[in-house]
């Protein structure tokens, strides 16, 4: 027993002083015996020692760098956001840029700033003014067709109600010329408890005549009666008739082309090119209001403003050699005469509804007064709007 | 020891083997919890002191493996302790928490003094922080971390009375 107890003392001993030597021998070895029994360790025996250990950092690092990465995607994505913000108003900007293109004079563009104040949700101040020829009651529009009319002006800048103001009214016709009325905003939905209610956002047709049925979708435009609004600016698409007391007329609920929180930018007719102007060939009525929006804004391009000027001048020559014509027909006028700035354009673009028989000498706001019977050509009359 | 006692001492050492390259370096304290030295001092005390020492010698190569520069370092050190804490197990056989903890601590400890000494990379104030404060403090960590862990693993690693 006690031997026993020896001789296994005695392989202790060996054992721990062998595994010392070794230990001892491997701290004096050579750098590169060293490493390549090291090499070797790692290759086989600690090899799945070493993946899990390369795991585990690579998680640790992930870890520490969460909060970096959270924040630099928090980063992106408020980038990202502003992002589709400035797109929609690079969209929105080529879309002005297509209808100064196709208005090609009188007219002068502005920043529609909101006022905050309470009470004023429904007009925007104008960055412009008199200065750049603004006056009061010259309409406003937008890529997408009519935002308002300016009410007060200054030199530098102006006040203008949006067509949701209460005392918006429009003259106005469906597309077709087949029905005509007074648009006004829909207020009979007014505000009800907290916010306002979407209705408010839309607008009434009303005076149509009885037998003028328009079907939902139908598009609105201006008619061009009462000298404020010209012709053949979107108002917005028919939704439904809407059933009114009035036995005599149909009032109609229509989806306004432009939406409030859209207006940022838009252009002001001057008063020049509201005269006696029909503005139909550049938001084709015939058309909904969105496709000639497209279209307005595929005008912004600049490819389609290439093909668009290269058009323009065809046009423009066709004009000129017709107004050389009539010259050397009458003999009398001069040249200069029909290559004013302004005429010169709108001779160029003719009306598809032929010529414009609303011309006045002033500007006569819009009515829902009864018809009283006239004389041709001249139109109902009416009150401010 | 019978077999079924070696097999489950065998599981709890590796458990501990891959506790220590995958939640040390999670965890990645400036003092971290050395697994190893609790893995061999919970094996050395159920086995000879020769044993113990070649357990030691081996662990401690495989710890070298990853750190070529102090090769042979930590062989040294791991085959010291486990030898000396296999002729010292009487002591550790009492159930009282504290003196396995003190236990850990003193093992930690010897091994980081043989390691640094043998590793000859440390001079003067560097190696006099190492060893009297973050030594100390790693030791304590590992004594904590053994103790739980010791009584976690109790039912696998409790020696039989009888």
């Amino acid at each position: 027993m006690a031997r026993a107890v020896r001789s296994g003392t005695r392989v202790d001993t060996v054992l721990l002083v062998a595994c010392c030597a070794a230990a001892l021998l491997a701290t004096v070895l050579p750098v590169n015996l060293r490493e390549a029994i090291a090499s070797g360790l790692r290759r086989t025996v600690v090899a799945p020692l070493v993946s899990l250990q390369q795991q585990a950092e690579r998680g640790r690092s992930a870890f520490l760098s969460r909060e970096e990465t959270t924040s630099r995607l928090d980063s992106v994505s408020l980038r990202n956001m502003q992002l589709a913000r400035l797109e929609a108003e690079n969209d929105r900007l080529r879309a002005l840029l297509g209808l100064g293109r196709q208005l090609q004079w009188g007219f002068v563009s502005a920043e529609a700033l909101r006022s905050f104040a309470i009470g004023e949700d429904h007009q925007r101040t104008l960055t412009v003014g008199s200065n750049a020829g603004v006056e009061a009651k010259t309409p406003v529009v937008a890529p997408e067709g009519l935002v308002g009319m300016v009410l007060s002006v200054d030199p530098t800048q102006s006040i203008a109600i949006l067509w949701t103001h209460r005392d918006f009214a429009a003259s106005a016709m469906s597309a077709d010329r087949s029905a005509y009325g007074i648009v006004y905003p829909h207020l009979s939905e007014s505000r009800t408890g907290e916010g306002i209610p979407p209705e408010r956002y839309l607008l009434e047709l009303r005076g149509v005549a009885f037998r003028s049925a328009l079907k939902p979708g139908t598009a609105i435009v201006t008619s061009g009666l009462g000298g404020v609004y010209p012709a053949g600016i979107p108002i917005g698409i028919v939704l439904g008739e809407l059933q009114t007391s009035e036995g005599w007329a149909r009032t109609y609920l229509i989806r306004p082309a432009v939406r409030p929180p859209d207006v940022s930018n838009v252009i002001v007719l001057l008063p020049k090119r509201v005269e006696g102007q029909s503005l139909e060939p550049i938001w084709r009525s015939t058309l909904s209001a969105d496709s000639a929006a497209r279209r307005i804004a595929a005008a912004g391009d600049s490819m389609a403003r290439r093909v668009t000027a290269d058009s323009l001048r065809a046009v423009e020559a066709a004009a000129a050699k017709r107004a050389a014509d009539s010259v050397a027909r009458t003999g009398g006028a001069p040249r200069g005469a029909v290559e004013a700035p302004a005429p010169g354009a709108a001779s160029a673009r003719p009306t598809p509804g032929g010529t414009d028989t609303t011309r006045r000498a002033a500007p006569r706001p819009d009515t829902t007064r009864p018809r009283a019977p006239q004389p041709q050509p001249q139109r109902p009359q009416g009150t401010s709007p | 020891m019978s077999w079924a006692r070696t097999a489950r001492a065998i599981v709890a050492f590796t458990v501990l083997v891959l506790l220590h390259y995958t939640l040390r370096p999670l965890l990645g304290w400036r003092t971290p919890v050395d697994f190893l030295v609790i893995a061999v001092l919970l094996s050395a005390v159920r086995v000879r002191p020769g044993a113990a020492a070649l357990i030691g010698f081996c662990t401690g190569l495989i710890a070298d493996s990853l750190t070529p520069s102090a090769f042979g370092a930590g062989a040294l050190a791991m085959t010291g302790v486990g030898a000396a804490a296999s002729w010292l197990k009487a002591v550790f056989f009492a159930d009282n928490v504290v003196l396995h903890g003190f236990f850990f601590f003193v093992g930690k400890w010897a091994f980081d003094i043989v390691y640094v000494t043998a590793e000859r990379r440390m001079q003067g104030v560097e190696l006099a922080t190492q060893l009297l404060l973050w030594s100390p403090l790693s030791a304590a960590l590992t004594a904590v971390a053994g103790v739980v862990l010791l009584l976690m693993l109790r039912p696998v690693l409790e020696p039989q009375a009888a």
